[in-house]
């Protein structure tokens, strides 16, 4: 990851910027969140103080019933102040903490959608799904129980200190001398629990993954009897799973018994040494009491300290890794500095010497592609990794292009704003994806006002009309996880839908039609030919029937055009188009 | 946008004395008693020490410091055979701890893993049907999440639970005998502290819920527009993009402040009450030493054991929802062992020694759904190496072929023949694997190549080598960088559809079946992975009967016999020639292909 390059004291650095900015939009809300901390921190060493008074009275017979009844009441009166004061700074400081993480997540969404494919291909959806959930909520853990149990720690520890020092300062270091190393052990285990931790929680995944994919291709399994195999499989998934718990109750059963050794251990030296100093009459019986109560307070606040400083730890690590991605710049993006040129509906696309490499790569994609696009359709064909799905993106945008290779009516896109040259494009790309929504909404998601009969009329075009009227709800049905499960065909119909329902000058379909069956993608050549009249369109395609209606067709090699034509010039000239069109055809003609 | 999105069901409510249910769930404890018991034992031992502790205090305080009637030194020595007894429990506490918590693992997890392979076994077991009803994403949580709960309730609840009780039998005891009247007064709170910690369970469990349904719903918009990006960008959505996920992470927000609202005032009042009972022993306990009937040390004792009462109060509320919510899990997964598969064997199936191939169907009905029948008095014989290709449009009944020739499903009426052995009295495993089955979507395991190939079956190197070189697949094995031994499927190398696609015809020759299947592959393979594709199926297809499933007509040049299915039925069927000359449906599917090319180039086709 790329978090190695990065020293620690960056990562907390960077860290602590980020959280100085929240601090500072949010200080009015922490300032009164620490006060109310400290309040419940104060009246919390008060109580043994009162208990201390009780049990001094008691001891000495000197109690009437009615002092007794005030020490309780007082006692109460303060464990309700606590309450008041810790509703208060839940409320305010773990409230503090998912502000940030709201406020966080709405930056990192609202930026990763200025982000363009040369950025985000370096990152899988999932990287960033994890920047949203796993590393936001150690950020959010951090800000929020990691500064809180820190602030009470140092609070807490340095009051029942000082207290049991002003009782007796030897005995204070007896009982005190055993919690470092409670302090110590947290720290060592802790951050050793969250690594078991994770790896219980892969094998775990890896068990519902192999699970689903077995039980989705159980046709498949019982076809190849491959139920035993399947079986012993999961049983080894299942005991590497049951490895991984152990080692997890191993770390867990280690640390919470050594703490509360660690604990027992303090209170024996408080009950051996205390006990021999109050025989000794050096401290009261009340002291030794209170002694005690200021010791139980003391344990939690020592196992705080090591497991926040993991806690921090990982925030930081996690706050640097969102960093990262809100440093990213998009490669392209508007020239802010001068207006951006204006074309007017696009007629004219030109390429000129267009040549494109990704980056890291050192093959170029794309080289010396020259070609002048004006209304009708143009085919593109080749093999796979031909570059011709480069030269969508190219033109969608998805890329940023040198000056003086692309042209719309004479002007060079990089003179033009993103957003025009998109919206003067519909791209139907080879991998679909649907929205989990209606299909009406779907169809209508770059033209929200659409009305109910241009989403239909934009279904029948692309050959799925019948299909969804005859789906429970029509187009009101939902598509996705609880939705219906569409087939590959139907997804790429409504895509097509998708951007059919867009009147934009130039058209692209990206071997958009591949898991449709013959007849309908036939039925759909027909239907959009009367779409398609006066509009720029590239098609790409691994069929050639799917290119009946072009002008001219380019067969793409390497990167390169090597041909380009009519059909019959092809056919004559070019080998690769020949041996795909000989058997292409011998197949439909059925070897005769 | 009110759906849970991937939450298949939200705990309904089992109760948590179904007798049945627990019957069950203890068969499966039998066989791990010692453990149990063990771990029963540790826990006696862990509230024993953790009782004893305080108790060894009061006597350290009355016996010897506060005694003024021993000598000085006696009093030392009492306090210091005090402090070593504790030192003792101490150490006794700590092994019983650690002992416990990795036994109550171990245990767990093995009821559990057997469990697990019990399902899941068993869910390979089903047919067909009952995967048609029950989509993959909810089996997956029942095999998953919902085992998951019930070890959650093995581990954390059931022993802890019986340490709990016996703790606060024990504590209420000794409070009890150590001052009566004091433990009397105290019992007045435990039922305020009760009904206090269920009411706040149960909105807790609202509250998880509906942050756990937010945050899912969050997050799968999140998965989609970053999927989609490109979409969005395009269409210039991303404002609408943004407007909307900030809507769902306004929610999640505001539920997570609800969470935080809701502990806030619990918790704290949870804390008050345990201060009314420390202010209750004071104001009460101070005045019997007062009136000299209970001893300072009874006081301080009875401090330290009403924290140790409380605590298992104050989690009641959890351990119960989690033990309601495994009781619920384990319902359904019960519920779903118990399901039976609705193929019936027969009492004693065949095993042929020998297979000609040759396949008929007689006077078939099946369907789906009852009332809509597929395939209607269906009849159909083929041949001993016979080469069939079906075609016809979408929904004509093609795949259903499939999924009764491998018997996934039982006609309704009529029969199916083997042979001329009846397909129902045949052996299932002895059936299928005289069958190979190639479809669009190709299962990988994630294991090696061999392995994915040869799936369990022994072959000789030099076969695996002709198999690899028939099937194609020799030159995509060269390409792999450990060759045979790559690792594919999850988390290893990623093969193309037309690899996988070759993969799968491996298979077919190491298994050597009498019958091949191919469904007919739509995904876009591209022209050259297509052309080895078909050299390859050639190999294949030699000397064996063949169904080919034909979505595009292009396997059609091989077949010795063409069927065109319409609505279940055989509407025509021939050779290539004869199916043109008769200028019906083949011919028109024909000619779709065939003016396409007309329209570009007239004088192409021959």
């Amino acid at each position: 990851m790329a978090v190695g390059q990065i020293s620690a004291g960056d990562t907390f650095r960077e860290a602590l910027g980020r959280l100085r900015f929240f601090a500072r939009r949010y200080r009015g809300r922490l300032a009164a969140g620490f006060m109310a901390l400290f309040a419940v921190d104060i009246l919390q060493l008060a109580i043994p103080r009162v208990i201390k008074s009780a049990v001094d009275a008691i001891h000495n017979r000197s109690a009437t019933p009615d002092d007794l009844f005030r020490f309780g009441v007082i006692i109460v009166l303060i464990a309700v102040g606590i309450g008041l004061f810790r509703l208060g700074w839940r409320y305010l400081l773990l409230g503090f903490s998912r502000l940030v993480e709201r406020d966080l997540r709405e930056e990192l969404f609202k930026h990763a959608l200025t982000l363009d494919k040369s950025v985000l291909q370096q990152r899988s959806v999932g990287e960033v799904m994890a920047l949203s959930s796993n590393d936001l909520a150690a950020v959010q853990l951090a800000c929020g129980m990691g500064l809180v149990a820190f602030a009470d720690a140092v609070v807490i520890s340095i009051a029942a200190i000082g207290f049991m020092i002003y009782i007796n300062p030897l005995l204070t270091v007896a009982a005190v001398a055993p919690l470092p190393v409670l302090v110590l052990l947290t720290r060592l285990l802790s951050s050793r629990l969250h690594r078991h931790f994770q790896k219980v929680q892969e094998q775990f995944s890896r068990i519902s993954e192999f699970a689903r994919s077995s039980l989705s291709s159980v046709r498949l399994v019982k076809a190849y009897t491959q139920e035993g195999m399947q079986v012993s499989l999961f049983h080894r998934l299942g005991q590497g799973y049951i490895r991984e718990n152990l080692r997890l109750a191993l770390v867990q059963g280690i640390l919470f018994p050594v703490a509360g050794l660690v604990a027992n251990i303090s209170l024996l030296s408080i009950l051996y040494f205390g006990g021999r100093f109050t025989l000794a009459g050096e401290i009261s019986m009340g002291d030794f009491v209170a002694f005690m109560s200021y010791l139980a307070m003391l344990t939690w606040p020592m196992m705080a300290f090591g497991w926040v400083a993991n806690l921090f730890q990982r925030g930081a690590t996690s706050m640097a890794r969102i960093g990262e991605l809100l440093r990213e710049r998009p490669a392209l993006c508007d020239n802010v500095s001068e207006a951006p040129a204006e074309t007017g509906r696009v007629d004219r696309v030109a390429l000129s010497a267009l040549s494109f490499t990704y980056p890291g790569r050192e093959i170029p994609a794309l080289a010396d592609i020259s070609l002048q696009l004006s209304s009708g359709v143009c085919g593109v064909v080749g093999r796979t990794g031909s570059g011709k799905t480069t030269l969508c993106h190219l033109l969608a945008r998805y890329y940023p292009v040198k000056n003086g290779e692309i042209f719309l009516n004479g002007v060079d896109v990089n003179q033009l704003s993103l957003a025009a040259v998109r919206g003067g494009i519909s791209y139907v790309p080879q991998d679909v994806v649907l929205f989990s929504d209606t299909v009406a909404a779907n169809i209508a998601m770059g033209k929200p006002d659409a009305t109910a009969e241009e989403i239909e009329a934009a279904a029948r075009t692309a050959v799925i009309h019948d299909e969804i009227v005859a789906m429970e709800q029509g187009y009101q049905t939902r598509i996705g996880e609880r939705g219906v499960k569409l087939s590959g065909g139907q997804r790429q119909r409504i895509a097509l839908a998708r951007a059919l329902i867009l009147d934009r000058p130039v058209f692209i379909l990206d071997d958009a039609l591949s898991a449709v069956d013959m007849e309908t993608e036939h039925a759909i050549i027909r239907s959009i030919a009367a779409y398609l009249r006066g509009k720029i369109c590239l098609i790409v395609s691994h069929r050639l029937a799917s290119l009946a209606e072009a002008d001219t067709i380019l067969v793409l090699d390497q990167g390169r055009i090597v041909a380009r034509g009519g059909h019959d010039q092809l056919i004559r000239e070019n080998v690769f188009y020949q041996t795909i069109y000989r058997h292409q055809t011998t197949v439909a003609a059925g070897g005769v | 946008m009110r759906h849970d999105y991937g939450y298949f069901e939200e705990d309904h409510l089992v109760s948590v004395g179904e007798l049945s249910l627990w019957r069950r769930i203890l068969g499966y404890v039998r066989p791990h008693a010692t453990p149990v018991a063990g771990a029963v034992f540790l826990s006696l031992v862990i509230t024993a020490t953790g009782l004893v502790l305080p108790y060894l205090v009061s006597i350290a305080i009355d016996r010897y410091i506060v005694n003024q009637d021993l000598g000085i030194d006696l009093r030392i020595h009492g306090l210091g055979r005090v402090a070593l007894f504790f030192f003792g429990f101490i150490v006794l506490e700590f092994f019983a701890n650690l002992f416990q918590v990795v036994l109550l693992e171990w245990t767990g997890q093995h009821v559990m893993h057997r469990l697990r392979q019990d399902l899941f076994r068993h869910l390979l077991d089903l047919d067909l049907p009952f995967f048609h009803r029950n989509p993959v994403g909810k089996l997956v949580t029942r095999v998953t999440n919902d085992i998951q709960n019930m070890h959650e309730m093995f581990t954390s609840v059931i022993v802890t639970l019986f340490n709990d009780l016996v703790r606060v039998v024990g504590i209420l005891a000794i409070l009890f005998w150590m001052n009566w009247r004091m433990a009397l007064i105290l019992c007045l709170l435990v039922p305020v502290i009760a009904a206090n910690t269920i009411w706040f369970g149960r909105l807790a469990r609202n509250v998880f819920r509906e942050i756990r349904t937010s945050l899912a719903r969050l997050n799968s918009y999140l998965q989609e527009s970053l999927s989609g990006l490109e979409i969005i960008q395009l269409y210039l959505r991303e404002k609408d993009a943004a407007e909307r996920f900030t809507a769902l992470n306004r929610g999640y927000f505001s539920q997570t402040i609800r969470q935080i609202t809701l502990f806030g005032i619990f918790m704290p009042l949870l804390e008050v009450l345990a201060t009314v009972a420390v202010a209750l022993v004071i104001w009460y306990g101070g005045g019997e030493i007062v009136r000299n009937r209970m001893s300072i040390g009874v006081l301080v004792a009875f401090l330290s054991y009403m924290r140790l009462f409380f605590q298992p109060l104050r989690e009641l509320s959890q351990k119960y929802s989690i033990v309601q919510s495994a009781m619920a899990s384990a319902e359904r997964i019960f519920q779903l062992m118990d399901s039976r598969p609705g193929l019936k064997s027969a009492a004693s199936p065949l095993r042929p020694e020998t297979v000609s191939g040759a396949v008929r169907f007689q006077n078939v009905t099946f369907g789906y759904e009852p009332g809509r029948p597929v395939l209607e008095d269906f009849s159909l014989a083929i041949a001993a190496g016979e080469t069939v290709a079906v075609v016809g449009p979408t929904g004509a009944g093609k795949s259903t072929l499939i999924n009764l020739l491998e018997r996934f499903y039982d006609p309704e009426q009529g029969e199916i023949f083997f042979d001329d052995t009846e397909s129902r009295r045949l052996d299932l495993f002895w059936l299928r694997s005289r069958i190979g089955l190639v479809m669009q979507d190709v299962f990988i395991l994630p294991d090696t190549v061999r392995e994915n190939i040869l799936l369990g079956r022994e072959i000789s190197g030099t076969s695996l080598d002709e198999v690899l070189e028939q099937a194609q697949f020799a030159g995509v094995v060269r390409g792999l960088p450990q060759g045979l031994d790559t690792r594919i499927g999850e988390g290893g190398t990623a093969l193309s559809a037309g690899q996988r696609q070759l993969l799968a015809l491996a298979r077919v020759l190491v298994r050597d079946p009498r019958i091949l299947i191919l469904d007919e592959a739509t995904s876009s393979v591209d022209t050259e992975t297509e052309m080895l594709l078909e050299t390859a199926l050639e190999r294949v297809m030699a000397g064996r009967t063949s169904i080919i499933i034909a979505h595009r007509l292009s396997t059609i040049r091989r077949a010795d016999r063409i069927l065109v299915l319409q609505k279940g039925k055989i509407v025509e069927q021939g050779d290539h020639l004869e199916l043109m000359r008769k200028n019906g449906l083949y011919r028109r599917l024909q000619d779709l292909q065939h003016t396409e090319y007309h329209g570009v180039a007239p004088e192409g086709t021959g």
